[in-house]
This record gives structure tokens, sequence and C-alpha cells, in this order.
């Protein structure tokens, strides 16, 4: 029987890819392929017909050689990863080795009686590229972490460990966590989204003020967290990093890339502060504020203090 | 140090045409070089700059015609050629057109072969336009050489070069041995911009032209369009007589919305 490999290096994506796989599954067993986890059981049962599991955590070029083995042998039909950064790595490495087209980050399927049409995010989430495939040609596919909702589906797996893990060619000489921050900006009612339009990491405070009486969180576009290290990454919004969802957003000297706004789109409310009359950002908000967000924060703070207190 | 960088013309997102359709019209919308292959660029000269050696630019078009692109396509690579490269070398064939990375690093891997052995491949983290990430793994599967990706810092030691790699939840780093295939984050340094001097010296630097002949190229089909989409939101400037009769306005309007409690 031929199948669908369900890939993750780590364990804790892999049902973000599930959905997918059971919307593509016609006859064909899924196959699930992670490292070990405490509740590996539970998991293979939630879904998957086999499942092959590596004791530890291995490389990125260890996985490469693996799946191949096992794509030799099953010949998938499907590939499927959830899109972190290894998993996308490794995916498009074996998707070549065997020849298959591949799409990345896909937000929706449609399928017809002889083609899927997959939608995918280009030019920075501005637009949807639409891919038209025929039904017969095999395909590897990534699909944004946190994308699909999973119900689960109560299958009896096949377990199976790894037992020759080849060697790497590369040596892990450190690993650095990253800061974590203690909210989930993905489940804030209201966030305020902080740009480069604040020149110095103590000017943050302005926002940070406007959060604590609005009961906000406070998000950043990509430079803030990944270039300046103002604001941990898990805040970061934006294609590379986040997408939130909330009823407020509040972008203050943020200029509206295509790669931050396709991030909040969902938004309900949208407010842009900008000092550029210009600025993209205010194509994409409801209220638009032109001023200079070091004038217009403290005032802003201030009246929302005393209608509070009223 | 022999130095290889990948160098994508992408759609200007800031100059996109779009029809009346929704359809983004890819021929009339200009190009221009994708943001994070200068990261890689940068990267490369930097090393050359360090270690000697030679950059060497490798390039396809892939939006057409032809004709009509290959002048503004000349300019984006001789702009690559004066931020410090030493030769280009670019593909500009008819089967390229409206490629995806399948197709494109198949021809990129075959020409990059044909011209020699380098020490480091360096490419974007992924095109700003179609952003498959998928052009560096696809490069080391065809040329067999290992791939490390997501590098925001390299630090070359002899043989050996450490790559920073920064994921989800992590900075890795990693040791590996030359020669390696890496892309890079737009975090790893800040491109530089040409001088006067270099934008006319890049006008002596040699562009090498190459087609497909010589290249089996398969076909696979994949019908695309881009379809942009659409933004409908109020876009309602609040204007006042000073930042205090803003505020109020805003925080009216919000409340409106049900937005906000206090
Ligand atoms: C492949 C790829 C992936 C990317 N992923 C992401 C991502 O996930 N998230 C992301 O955010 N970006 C991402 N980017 C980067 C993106 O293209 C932009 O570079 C980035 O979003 C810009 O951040 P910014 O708006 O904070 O800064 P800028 O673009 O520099 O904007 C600053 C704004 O502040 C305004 N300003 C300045 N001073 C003031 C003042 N005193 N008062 C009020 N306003 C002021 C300016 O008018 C300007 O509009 C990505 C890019 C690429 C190519």
């Amino acid at each position: 029987m031929s199948g669908i490999i369900v890939f993750s290096s780590k364990i804790k994506y892999i049902n973000d890819a599930l959905p997918l796989a059971y919307l593509l599954k016609e006859k064909e067993e899924i196959i699930g392929v992670s490292c070990y986890e405490k509740n590996l059981e539970e998991i293979a049962n939630n879904g998957f017909d086999v499942f092959y599991y590596s004791e530890t955590e291995i490389l990125n070029d260890q996985w490469y050689e693996i799946l191949i083995n096992i794509a030799n042998e099953i010949k998938p039909k499907y590939l499927i990863a959830p899109s972190s950064k290894d998993n996308i790595e490794i995916l498009a490495r074996i998707a070549s080795k065997l020849g298959y087209p591949m799409v990345t980050d896909v937000s929706n399927l449609e399928k017809t009686n002889d083609t899927l049409i997959f939608h995918k995010p280009v030019l920075g989430g501005r637009a949807t590229a639409i891919f038209k495939i025929q039904k017969d040609i095999n395909l590897a596919i990534t699909v944004p972490l946190r994308k699909f909702k999973y119900e689960a589906i109560s299958t009896k797996a096949k377990i199976l460990k790894i037992e020759k893990i080849p060697v790497s060619q590369f040596q892990i000489i450190g690993k650095e966590e990253k800061k974590k921050s203690a909210v989930k900006i993905e489940e804030a009612d209201i966030v305020i989204g902080v740009g480069r339009g604040f020149k110095a990491k103590e000017d943050l405070k302005l926002a940070f003020d406007l959060a604590e009486v609005l009961n906000a969180q406070v998000g950043c576009s990509r430079p803030i967290a990944a270039d300046y290290k103002w604001l941990p990454d898990d805040v970061w919004i934006g294609i590379s990093n986040k997408s939130i969802r909330p009823k407020l957003y509040i972008a203050v000297g943020i200029s509206g890339a295509p790669q931050h706004v396709s991030s909040v789109t969902d938004s309900k409310v949208i407010v842009a502060i900008n000092n550029d009359k210009n600025a993209p950002i205010f194509k994409y908000a409801d209220y638009c504020i032109v001023a200079d967000l070091y004038q217009f924060l403290p005032i802003l703070t201030e009246k929302l203090r005393k209608f509070k207190k009223s | 140090m022999n130095i290889a960088v990948f160098i994508k013309a992408s759609l200007n997102l800031n100059l996109i045409k779009v029809e009346s359709s929704g359809i983004i019209n890819t021929e009339e919308t200009p190009l221009t070089i994708s943001e994070y292959d200068k990261n890689a660029l940068e990267e490369g000269i930097r090393i050359k700059e360090k270690l000697g050696g030679k950059v060497a630019i490798f390039s396809a078009l892939t939006y057409g015609p032809i004709t009509k692109r290959q002048a503004d396509y000349e300019r984006i690579i001789r702009e690559a050629l004066a931020m410090g490269a030493d030769e280009a070398h670019i593909i500009l064939d008819e089967k390229l057109i409206n490629a995806t990375t399948f197709e494109a690093s198949l021809a990129l891997a075959h020409l990059t072969k044909k011209v020699g052995m380098f020490d480091i491949y360096i490419t974007g983290e992924a095109s700003m336009d179609t952003s498959s990430y998928q052009f560096p793994s696809r490069l080391s599967s065809l040329l067999n050489i290992p791939v490390v990706t997501f590098v925001r810092k390299t630090d070359i030691q002899g043989k050996d070069i450490l790559l920073y790699r920064d994921l989800e939840e992590e900075i890795q780093i990693i040791k590996a041995k030359l020669p390696v295939i890496i892309s890079v984050t737009g975090e790893i340094n800040q491109p530089r911009l040409p001088t006067l001097k270099q934008i006319l010296q890049s006008k002596t630097k040699p562009i090498f032209k190459y087609n497909l002949t010589d290249i089996d190229i398969p076909k696979i089909n994949l019908g695309r369009e881009i379809k942009i989409l659409p933004v409908s939101r109020k876009n309602i400037f609040i204007e006042g007589k000073n930042l205090e009769e803003v505020s109020e306005k805003l925080i009216d309007y919000l409340f409106k919305e049900g937005v906000v409690k206090l």
C-alpha cells in the first residue's frame, strides 16, 4: 500500500501536519516519522498507521538519510511536514532527491476529480499563489505551524524504532536558548505592535505604559526582535514568525511591510500611528493617526488612564 | 576562498501591477534583487575581504518576456557586481520563464558545476516574492554538498566553519567542513551601498550568459496564478486641533467598535 509520510524533527509540531494529510488521503497509510517523547504512543495512536521514531534528537542531515531510506521503501505519494525551519530544510532536500515538486506553507487546499489546488501566501503575504497540480504527481508539502486545527482520529499505530542512525557531517558545538516572554502574543485580545519608529530600547516604555492601561500585550516587527533584540523573538509578528488575530491591533512606528501586515490582517480593528502620512501601514488600518509617537503615545495613555478612573 | 552567491531577480513588492481581476500582472511588474540575497552577497564579499579569493554570482531569470526584461535584469546583476562581486554567470532561457524553485535549482546546480568548485555557496533564507525556502536544500541534493540554513553568523576557521543558525526557539551553533552551502537570514549583516566608483567599475566586470541547450529540464506543469488579497479597512484619518482631541476621538471610535474595555 502506498503511503503519506508525515514528518517533523520535533515531535511537538507533528500534529500540525496531520489535517492536511487527512485531506489528501485516499487509501494511503499515514506514516509518522519523528523523535521520541514520553507520550509517543498516544501521539502515534492519534491518526498514524505506522510511526517511526528516533530515540534521541538528531541533526538534519541524519534525518535526510533516514527519510530517504524510508521513502525508498514506501514510495510515498506525499511527504508532509509542519513548516519549522529544520523541517523545511530537510523536506526540500528529500523532495529534490526524489524528484518531487514541493509547495511550502500551504494555507488552503481544494480538490477536484483530477487536480489539487493549493493556496500559498506569496509577495510577503500580500497575495496568494494558486497552484494547480495533477493528482497523479507525487508531492512534498509543508504547512504553517498552528494553521490547521487537528481533530484527533483514533488509530492503532505500528510503532517502530529507527535502529540505524547515520553519522552526521556536522557537529553541534553549542546552543543558546532564546529568551521567552511570559505571554502568548497570539492569544491576546489587544496587541500593540512596535517598530523601528522607536529610536531606543528604553523608549518602548511608552508602548508598555499604553499596554498596561489597555490590558494589552506588546509585539513587534522583525527588526525589533531579530536585529536589535529589544524584545524576545516569540513576540515578533510576521510571515517568518507569528500570526495574530486580536480584537484590536495598534501598529506604532511600523511602516507596513507586507511580511508584517499579512500576519495581522485577521485582526478585528487595526489602528496605525506613524509620522509619515504616506506610510503603507495606513492602507491596512481602520483608524489612522499621523503623529510623532513620542508625542502621541503619552497623551493617549494619559487620556485612557483618566477614563479608567472616572 | 572561492565563493558562489545566488541572486534572484524578484518582483519588486513596491511596484506590483494588479489587473482589475486581482491577478498580478507579473510581466508589467519591475524586478529587483531579492532582499535577503543582498545579505548573502554581503556575507560573501566580507569573507573574501577577510580571507582573499573570488565572489561569483549565479542567477537565472524566471520572469519574462526575456526580450523586454533583459536590460532590467542586467541592471540588477550590475548592481550586485558593484557591491563587490567579481563576475556573474546568468541564465537567460525561455524554459525557465515562470519556473519554480524545482526547475531553477536544477539549472543553477548544473551551471555551478560547469563553472567550477567553490568552498562556500551562499543564498538568502528565502526569496521575497515566492518564498519557497527550498533553493539551498535543492542545491545541496543536486551538488551533493551539505547544507546549513538560516545562518545569522559565520566564522571560518581554516577548513572548518562555525555557523550560528537562528531557529524558532534557539540559536544552534554548528561546526561544518568546507565546502558547504548556507542560507543566511536578513540579520546576518547590513548590506553595503556601492559607491559611485564601484558602480562605474562594475561595467568592466564580466557577465557570462548561458542558455539551457545542454541541460534537460523536466517540465512539471505547475499551473500558477498570483492573486492579490483584497484589503478592506475603513482608512479613517483622525484629525483634530491638537493631539488631545485626536486621542479622544480615537478612544471614542474604539469604544464604539467594542474593542476596548477599561
Ligand atoms: C523573507 C522576508 C521575511 C520577513 N519577515 C518579516 C516578519 O516576519 N515580520 C516583520 O515585521 N518583518 C519581516 N520582514 C521585514 C520587512 O520587510 C520590513 O523590513 C520590516 O517589517 C520593517 O519593520 P518596521 O516597520 O519596524 O521598520 P521600518 O520599515 O523602518 O518602519 C519604521 C516606521 O516608523 C515610522 N516612524 C519613524 N519615526 C517615527 C515617529 N517618531 N513616530 C511615528 N512613526 C515613526 C516611519 O515613518 C516608518 O514608517 C521580512 C522580510 C523578508 C524579505
